[in-house]
């Protein structure tokens, strides 16, 4: 179960004999400590003397859609050998990856594999019909563990010594003396580097949002990264590091995130129309139907294009979103449902209590829901205030119909909310607080004192831009 | 501004930093160190949120490992720091059968830890009553049930820091407030109420009043957002002249 297990001492690879190949798959059951022995006629291994293109260009190749329980189950084998293969060898493997993308592509699927595995068992015990497939998940407990997917990524982070990589380049220094025997090749530099992006992913996936963050202290996040140079790397990461941040509450540098990409994105589609564009277009909807959210929560200036596309695609749900009250929360609950990642649990489920099984994306959408709640009176308080510079308490209350203690109460919240932890330089964790609304107020006695951001004329875009058209 | 970063705490020992830099934040062995860390958290008064954050990992990973008294203390000890969002990514790493309503476990004994769902979803029903600025149902909620001063009672002067946070909450949006109102805020009446003020806040009470001295918060001033004009914005049209004289 410890994930300094991938570091542990290889088996030599001395000649590539079947006894060898052998010795190598017991070295690996053992790894992921396998209680029996009946997934041997399933397994498939990675085997270095076979025709290594193809091997190479099946693990970075998306699963068939209708793969059979059985097929999943292989498909995890022939990874963990592969990584097994890459990381346990003795000294490192030289191989070049076969293409460009071909490293994002095998992390991508690795992870994508892991998460529909757990979403499917997660399925299979709250319905706990399909007895057969539930006997296969019961014998196979520690098929996709994260315990396994996480050592693979940290493995493969380590041995590249990607870390260290990054940190020369910030430091503008040669990566060559960093990065080590390993490090030095493409195959690992590429595979540790977006077994970064993979981390952020998983740690995601699983709830934990603050590290997710956390993950990506070595990577800049600029166009100069190695990411950016991956369309479907790039798309992933912001929508990742955005949903991160809405979920921590940092609407404004969630929206920052989604902006980013989304411009990108719109810029660059007339060159970008492949298959891996097909993919991304449903990312970009889930991305536009999260910017709307964190909108609502923060009213911000959007980019026009944007602001336009969030019109076409989500007009109705946007407008009654911001328009908050009750009416707004089934839409928050759609939109959120039909944009967040897949959650998964870390654990098997109780097969033996389907009733007890509650999906996790439910417990996230839970707990997001109680923020929305908590929030949905303030774009109505908001609209009032604006009205006005002084306001009594009671009179505000009559006009909104509540209780005067309440809407008391809700000035403090609205408050509370536009003070927010916003990022300014260094990691995606650190920020300093700051107003982000263009209201503020102050309660004296039932008396509100009101003040408004205004923001003061642009000129210097104009002027510029009438002085290129002049010259 | 100062800048703030999540996984910062002052008070953080050299150890912990050291578990948390590295893999042993997944080994199932340093339970026990988080767990000791966590009740020095709530003797002394301290708290570190990143480092609660990943012994609830670890319990997320090893549910046989879990103990219900360490998740609901790590919990409490988040309320104090609200209206962050510290609460909700707790509850994040929590099994997500936990925030199931509980009426409809009561017929199926399998789920056996049905008196934890319960803890949980009461703070989190505090949580909600916090965050919605609703102190005085806050007290009241803590008052209506034994369990509460049970769930309290590792939290070293849990009440005393609840009172602490509402204030600098209240000091935020305040200049002025209604005794009255704010003794329901703060669940203290008469001397104790006048004690609080003057000695922990340095507010002045003014007969049925309560002044807030002024801070950045509360001043609520109307500005006025300049466009800041870098001379990079320039750098082309210069470029220009040079390339072309008029």
């Amino acid at each position: 179960m410890s994930l300094r297990q991938g570091a542990a001492p290889a088996r030599p690879l001395a000649d590539e004999s079947d006894a060898e190949e052998d010795a190598l798959v017991e070295d690996y059951r053992e790894q992921v400590r396998y209680d029996n022995n009946d997934t041997q006629d399933t397994f498939t291994s990675f085997d270095p003397q076979g025709a290594i293109a193809a091997q190479l260009a099946a693990v970075a190749a998306p699963l068939d859609f209708q793969a059979t329980l059985d097929t999943k189950l292989a498909s995890y084998d022939l990874y963990c050998s592969l990584f097994h293969y890459f990381l346990n060898s003795e000294g490192p493997i030289d191989i070049e990856p076969p293409s460009h993308n071909w490293a994002w592509e095998v992390i991508d699927e690795f992870i994508y594999q892991f998460n529909s595995f757990c979403s499917h068992r997660q399925k299979l015990a709250q319905k706990g019909d399909n007895q057969e497939e539930i006997q296969i998940m019961r014998d196979n407990q520690h098929t996709w563990g994260c315990y396994s997917v996480l050592n693979v990524l940290y493995s493969l982070i380590q041995r590249s010594q990607i870390a260290e990589q990054q940190a020369a380049i910030k430091r503008g220094e040669d990566t060559a003396q960093y990065a080590g025997e390993y490090g030095n090749r493409p195959l690992y530099r590429s595979l540790g580097y977006f077994s970064i992006i993979g981390l952020l992913r998983v740690h995601c996936l699983l709830g934990d949002f603050s590290l997710a963050l956390k993950t990506l202290d070595d990577i800049e996040l600029n166009k100069k990264s190695m990411f950016a140079r991956v369309m479907d790397a790039h798309f992933t990461t912001y929508y990742y590091v955005g949903f991160s941040y809405m979920m921590m509450r940092r609407y404004a540098d969630a929206i920052r995130m989604f902006s980013h990409i989304l411009v990108y994105v719109s810029r660059t589609k007339n060159y970008n129309k492949n298959a891996q564009y097909d993919n991304i277009t449903k990312k970009n909807d889930q991305m536009y139907a999260l910017i709307a959210m964190c909108v609502a929560f923060q009213p911000t200036r959007l980019d026009d294009t944007i602001h336009t596309a969030i019109r076409e695609k989500y007009g109705e749900q946007f407008n009654r979103m911001q328009r908050g009250g009750p009416e707004s929360l089934p839409i928050f609950e759609e939109m959120f449902r039909g944009s967040c990642p897949k959650f998964i649990s870390p654990t098997p489920p109780d097969f033996d209590n389907p009733e007890i099984n509650v999906d996790p994306i439910e417990h996230h959408l839970a707990i997001f829901m109680d923020e929305v709640k908590n929030n949905m009176w303030s774009p109505t308080v908001k609209s009032y205030l604006k009205l006005y510079t002084t306001m009594d308490l009671k009179k505000l209350a009559g006009f909104l119909e509540v209780e005067p203690e309440k809407l008391r109460s809700q000035l403090l919240v609205n408050k509370q909310r536009s003070r927010q932890v916003r990022w300014s330089e260094g990691f995606l964790l650190d920020g300093e607080v700051v107003n982000s609304s263009d209201l503020d107020y102050a309660l004296q006695g039932d008396l509100i004192h009101v003040s408004e951001v205004k923001i003061g004329r642009r000129l210097v875009d104009w002027y510029l831009r009438n002085l290129a058209r002049t010259y | 501004m100062p800048i703030i970063s999540f996984d910062y705490s002052p008070d953080r020992p050299e150890h912990i930093e050291t578990i948390l830099n590295g893999l042993d934040r997944y080994n199932p062995e340093t339970t026990e160190i988080f767990s000791k860390y966590v009740m020095e958290q709530c003797e002394n008064r301290t708290y570190d949120c990143y480092a609660n954050l990943a012994l609830l990992k670890l319990f997320q990973f090893n549910p046989h490992l879990s103990r219900d008294e360490t998740v609901t203390n790590i919990l409490v000890k988040a309320l104090t720091v609200f209206p962050s969002p510290d609460f909700s990514l707790c509850l994040s790493l929590l099994q997500p059968h936990v925030l199931r309503p509980i009426s409809s476990s009561h017929s199926n004994p399998a789920a056996g830890d049905a008196p934890f769902s319960e803890a949980v979803q009461q703070l989190n029903k505090l949580n909600n009553q916090l965050s919605s600025a609703d102190y005085a149902s806050f007290w009241a909620t803590l008052d209506s049930d034994d369990l509460f001063a049970d769930l309290v009672a590792d939290v070293a002067g849990f009440e005393e820091l609840m009172r602490v946070q509402i204030a600098v909450e209240v000091s935020k949006c305040v200049r002025e407030i209604q005794r009255s109102v704010l003794e329901d805020w703060l669940n203290l009446r008469a001397g104790e109420f006048d004690n609080f003020i003057n000695k922990v806040c340095g507010w002045e009470i003014d007969g049925a009043s309560v002044t807030v001295p002024a801070n950045k918060e509360n001043e609520a001033k109307g500005t006025v957002v300049r466009e800041n004009v870098k001379f990079d914005q320039f750098s082309r049209l210069i470029k220009r002249a040079y390339e072309q004289p008029a």
